[in-house]
């Protein structure tokens, strides 16, 4: 099924809700409708759905005019799968899932039918719903449900599926259940997927392409890594982002930042060395508490430069899986001589990043004070054959101040350095 | 993967079985509601069966009476039967009918176990149309083929549904909630204006009451014509869009996606369903709980699905009504109790007991 909406708008009395939105959804395509609250995005899901009185603009199915398309067609070419859905009568989940052939009954006097019966059958075995087929839908769990009511929206033979946010009330294994469920279906039967999605990062994970609403008007469309980058989510929902790739599905990650406005700065700094991610959480909760704050030496594709550079911290490069050059190290010790202490991380010390731990030697050996932060034991982060260990003991045993988490860690800064 | 036939509560439906099932709960029913006509017509204070005050008949002269012109018999017994017992039964079947299934599509429309069919304001409406007739000297309540009362009760009773229903509908949109609401708010009005009437009634206090409460007794061949006429096509109606109400009780926008025009199910519910009680409460009276309870009991029994439920639950209310005013006619014979009496003496304590069952089970799940 091909969707056309062209010049769409929409108004609840004087409010107008949709803004000359157009879009195009091509046949087996997943799509997302994103956007705040309030930004029009089930208004748009329900003027694809004709449920609301003729809008302005027209939405094209294959081709043809929505409006004036018998109820009974546009009921076999969509199949609506709401937030959530509960009765307080006692209809078995297979009374529910029969309900999704009232579009295929000849007249209004025609029962259910053996070719019904299959349908159902089918559509709840392939939703892994048929063992609770006799069961009162009221007593499902919420994830049992919203599965029931897909075997519905399956046993509707649609070409399309119409979601809105279909797990927002599901916890999250039910809403990776659901999802993934959906996606199958996308996937192995070929149904295009409307969908009004919440989460961002559910909507990044699923969707072939997202089309971004705010305020009425389609701010963006386009692939998940290109809809989704921290720029245009700061316009949209204002909130601060930062965008990774999952490493294992390649799909954009988005992360919030703190809102909270970080405590004022008192310009004493500190300069951390980690790497391998171990200096996300020391980076964030040094800075928080005021500090101007350095780090160094990272590769470049090191997940602790990219903290840093979300940070806004100033960290010495190098480049991706080299080991750390002379420049890079001359660098790193400019920076500690400007600050007052520096941290080390429990992060993994390998042969390329050996010389950071030289760097807070030389620290140490300059007067600077050195806070060392090892939860663990120190052959823990060795990865050196037991050199790294060694350094690690010798910085304590000349005059490093051990601590065993970041909070001690904070503590210590706060006292005088001397 | 098919269930065997003992496994079918924990896995899959078995479809030839769930509709065998639903034929033989149909056909039981209907089974039941012809010996109920049979043994209710039988049973009375002049009958075979019953408290015999003042005459105790046998079967030989009961069916001879019934279906043989002359026999050595006085020929009042055949008027018994013919005149006042029989369309008195049948009237009981077809009120019983049109309650219980008015009650199942006010149920669905209203997406609420707990809706009857008095909630638009039927009954209070056709109160005030009944008790003005009294009042204004139609003081013919209780006498047989005065048609005056059931027509201004009629009349006053859908033109009640009509005001709340306006105050329900906004923007063609029906708002059921607010109708509800409506449905308390002028009930409780016209509440007041009928305590109003009966202060000032005098003479006609005990009648007024007894017709408040619900009375068969007014039976005649034309009541019973009307009711049946009304009940049938509204009957008819009902299930014909069994399908579409179960959609609704999904929400309006699933049952929008089914193809089904929720608004215009709506409003052809309500107006089949007023309809079908103003007719019903006309001649008859305010019998409570039997559009209450019969559908929510049946619904127990055989599911939600109304392709079954308004079949069924029709049924089973018109067995209830005969036996409850057989009971009604009987008990403290030969004065007879108000058959509303009866209803909500058997309903409440059963409602109350289903509440309970069900509030349990649902909690322990």
């Amino acid at each position: 099924m091909r969707l056309e909406v062209k010049n769409l708008s929409y108004s609840f009395g004087d409010k107008k809700v949709l803004k000359d939105v157009s879009f195009d959804v091509r046949p087996g395509e997943f799509m997302g409708l994103m956007g705040p609250n309030g930004s029009g995005k089930t208004t748009l899901l329900r003027c694809i759905m004709n449920y609301l009185g003729p809008p302005e603009g027209s939405i094209l199915i294959d081709g043809q005019e929505l409006q004036g398309c018998p109820p009974e067609k546009l009921a076999r070419t969509f199949a609506v799968v709401p937030q959530s859905s509960s009765t307080d009568f006692t209809f078995s989940a297979y009374d529910i899932v029969m309900m999704g052939r009232i579009p295929h009954r000849a007249s209004k006097f025609a029962g259910p039918s053996r070719e019904d019966a299959d349908a159902v059958r089918s559509a709840m075995e392939r939703t892994r719903t048929w063992t609770m087929a006799s069961r009162p839908f009221f007593a499902l769990s919420g994830g049992e449900r919203q599965r029931v009511i897909i075997a519905r929206a399956v046993a509707q033979q649609p070409e399309a599926f119409l979601l809105d946010e279909p797990t927002v009330y599901l916890d999250i294994n039910g809403q990776l259940e659901v999802m993934d469920l959906i996606r199958s279906l996308n996937e192995e039967e070929g149904l295009t997927v409307i969908a009004v999605l919440h989460d961002v990062n559910v909507a990044a994970r699923y969707c072939d392409r997202i089309a971004l609403l705010s305020n009425g008007r389609l701010e963006a469309i386009g692939p998940p890594a290109d809809v989704l980058t921290p720029e245009v989510i700061q316009s949209v929902y204002g909130v601060e982002v930062a965008v990774r790739k999952d490493p294992f599905t390649d799909a954009v990650y988005v992360m919030p930042r703190s809102t909270v406005a970080p405590a004022p700065r008192h310009g004493r700094r500190v300069h951390v060395l980690c790497g391998g991610g171990a200096g996300g959480p020391v980076l964030k909760a040094i800075a928080d508490a005021g500090y101007g704050v350095s780090t160094g030496v990272l590769n470049v594709l090191d997940s602790d430069f990219e903290n840093a550079s979300d940070l806004h911290i100033p960290a010495v490069p190098e480049v991706p899986f080299a080991a750390v050059s002379d420049a890079a190290h001359e660098e790193n010790l400019r920076l500690i001589r400007e600050s007052e202490t520096v941290v080390v991380s429990p992060f993994p010390v390998g042969p390329g990043n050996f010389r950071n731990l030289e760097a807070a030697e030389h620290a140490l050996r300059s007067g600077k004070r050195v806070i060392v932060l090892m939860p663990g034991d120190p052959s823990s982060v060795d990865f050196v054959g037991g050199r790294a260990a060694e350094a690690i003991k010798g910085l304590i045993r000349s005059g490093a101040i051990e601590v065993k988490s970041l909070d001690e860690a904070l503590k210590r800064l706060q006292g005088p350095s001397g | 993967m098919h269930p065997g036939k003992g496994e079918a509560e924990s896995a899959g439906v078995d479809f030839p079985r769930l509709m065998r099932r639903r034929f033989v709960w149909l056909v039981s029913l209907a089974a039941g509601l012809a010996a109920s006509v049979i043994a209710a017509v039988l049973v009375g204070t002049l009958g075979p069966i019953g408290p015999g005050i003042p005459e105790y008949i046998s079967f030989r002269e009961a069916v001879g009476a019934i279906f043989l012109q002359e026999g050595d018999w006085p020929s009042y017994f055949s008027d018994v039967f013919w005149d006042v017992r029989i369309p008195r039964v049948l009237l009981a079947a077809a009120v019983g009918a049109s309650l219980a299934c008015a009650g199942t599509a006010m149920q669905a429309v209203f997406r609420n176990p707990m809706a009857d069919p008095y909630i638009v304001g039927v009954s209070s409406g056709a109160s005030v149309g009944a008790v003005v007739a009294g009042l204004m000297g139609f003081a013919t309540i209780a006498v047989i083929g005065a048609l005056i009362t059931p027509a201004l009760a009629f009349t006053t009773a859908l033109l009640t549904v009509f005001v709340v229903y306006s105050l329900g509908v906004v923007g063609g949109k029906v708002y059921v909630n607010t109708l509800l609401l409506s449905g308390v708010a002028v009930a409780a009005f016209l509440g007041a204006v009928v305590s109003v009437l009966i202060y000032f009634a005098g003479q006609q206090y005990h009648r007024i009451i007894f017709w408040l409460l619900g009375s068969l007794s007014l039976a005649s061949w034309s009541a019973f014509a009307v009711v049946a006429i009304a009940a049938a096509i509204g009957i008819v109606l009902v299930f014909i869009s069994s399908r579409d109400l179960n959609a609704l009780l999904l929400g309006e926008e699933t049952a929008h996606n089914l193809g089904v025009d929720p608004e215009g199910l709506k409003t052809l519910m309500l107006v089949v369903a007023a309809v079908m009680t103003a007719a019903a409460v006309a001649f008859t009276g305010v019998i409570g709980f039997v559009g209450l309870i019969i559908p929510h009991m049946v619904r127990l029994v055989v599911g939600a699905d109304h392709r079954i439920l308004v079949p069924a639950a029709t049924m089973s209310g018109a067995i209830f009504l005969i036996w409850a005013d057989t009971a009604a006619r009987t008990i403290i014979a030969p004065t007879e109790l108000p058959v509303g009496i009866i209803t909500a003496l058997c309903g409440g304590p059963f409602f109350l007991y289903l509440l309970r069952r069900n509030r349990l089970a649902g909690e322990d799940r």
